[in-house]
């Protein structure tokens, strides 16, 4: 297979057979949290399409550079990864309020929830040093900076795309007729139950 | 006292992280395929619960508004990575299937949220009760989650490698209980049920009191 063929696959892989909210569970929180209204999703996807491909560049230079050379790695990267996040959002978080107003107003206010957003900190450590999820696609032992933002822009369209198509959903099961316990949370868990059955069905098809 | 038993309860039942606040959901569906894997799980999450805002609620009044987040994520990975080596060195199977899981309680949301909205604006004995109420209702309803897609998964309960529990041999276990989409389905009954439950306890207290 050739260089663009393998990088292709990785952006599937990464997008839809390893969804990052349906078939891992990593990233949840804003998935119930903001997906009430398509809108408010939109910004979200946005803000973590933007500040995941960013996180990812930080910790895998760190990574390649300071910390898998001096070998501290192994029980420095969780406090030094989250670090590298949270400054690096809220630089973010100030250019942008600087340089653009209607940036900052598209996204601006989701900024700091994406700190502590788990999808971030995963798809950042396993693009710096793979191996860290348990991926049915094979990262190989590590990626080139290259891969590595190939990998991070899948994940995070996947996010977007799971987290628009599911907000689409629940503003039409607002005004569905469901049993009255039923409304609203439970409802939501029932839907992306059906959403993650139909990803599963995804990763099947390509015989994983 | 009565204060410190009044802030645990409330992490119990009606601010509890998982079925009330709905945060924290990501690990606790990830891992409760398996009752001994959710039993760590919901341990880690107490220890660096109650360690991070007993710390944070100590130094409270040093630490600046700014900067408070940056200084709390550093607190909290701080203990992560203690429970991550631990369990690394004396739990290799528990640590092999927690995987991921361990390093993300980082970025748990139950853990930052106390840290932000209790912690910091409580004195040390309190926050450490709510460090512990809310660690132990999170570690309830992850054991039940874990309980139910054990024991209807796989037919059999089995902790350390003996089996507890053991379903009729003719029991054939659906695939999906174990699969991601069934943790979504389960979850989602069991809020329904809880819901249910609390309203009717609420409207039998209304017509006793009238």
């Amino acid at each position: 297979m050739n260089t663009i063929g393998q990088l292709a696959l990785l952006f599937i892989g990464a997008a839809l057979i390893n969804n990052i909210l349906l078939t891992r569970f990593i990233g949840l929180c804003p998935f119930f949290g903001v997906s009430g209204n398509f809108e408010t999703s939109l910004g979200m996807s946005l803000a973590v399409v933007f500040v995941m491909t960013l996180a990812s560049t930080a910790t895998w230079v760190v990574w390649t550079f300071a910390l898998e050379p001096l070998g501290v790695g192994e029980f420095l990267y969780i406090p030094a990864f989250i670090l590298i996040i949270a400054s690096l959002v809220q630089f973010v978080e100030m250019y942008m309020r600087k340089v653009s107003p209607v940036l900052y107003r598209a996204m601006g206010i989701y900024l700091p929830l994406i700190t502590t957003n788990c999808a971030v900190l995963a798809t950042a450590t396993e693009a710096a040093k793979p191996g860290f999820f348990k991926m049915n696609i094979d990262l190989g032992a590590s990626l080139g900076l290259g891969e590595a933002l190939i990998y991070t822009l899948g994940v995070s369209i996947g996010f977007g795309f799971a987290l628009l198509t599911f907000s689409a959903l629940r503003e039409r099961l607002e005004i569905a007729p469901v049993p009255r316990v039923m409304k609203g949370t439970p409802m939501a868990f029932i839907t992306a139950g059906l959403l993650s059955l139909a990803y599963v069905g995804i990763a099947g098809w390509f015989g994983l | 006292m009565g204060e410190w038993i009044k802030t645990f309860k409330q992490g119990l039942s009606i601010e509890n992280p998982l079925t009330v606040l709905m945060i924290g959901l990501c690990a606790t569906l990830a891992v409760s395929t398996q009752v001994q894997g959710a039993l760590f799980m919901g341990l880690a999450v107490i220890f660096v619960l109650t360690m991070s805002n007993a710390i944070i609620s100590t130094f409270r009044k040093v630490i600046p508004t700014e900067v408070r987040i940056p200084i709390f994520i550093v607190i909290i990975a701080s203990f992560v990575t203690i429970v991550d080596l631990t369990m690394k060195a004396f739990l290799p199977g528990v640590y092999q299937f927690l995987g991921i899981w361990i390093p993300l309680i980082v970025v748990n949301c139950i853990i930052l949220g106390r840290a932000e909205a209790f912690a910091y604006h409580n004195k040390v004995g309190l926050a450490v009760a709510d460090g512990l109420g809310m660690g132990v209702g999170y570690w309830f309803v992850i054991l039940v989650l874990a309980f139910i897609r054990e024991l209807f998964g796989t037919g059999r309960i089995a902790v350390f490698g003996s089996t507890l529990l053991t379903l009729p041999s003719g029991y054939a276990p659906p695939g999906l209980v174990l699969m991601f989409p069934g943790a979504f389905f389960i979850f989602g009954f069991m809020i329904a049920i809880t819901r249910a439950v609390s309203e009717r306890a609420a409207k039998r207290r209304k017509a006793v009191a009238s």
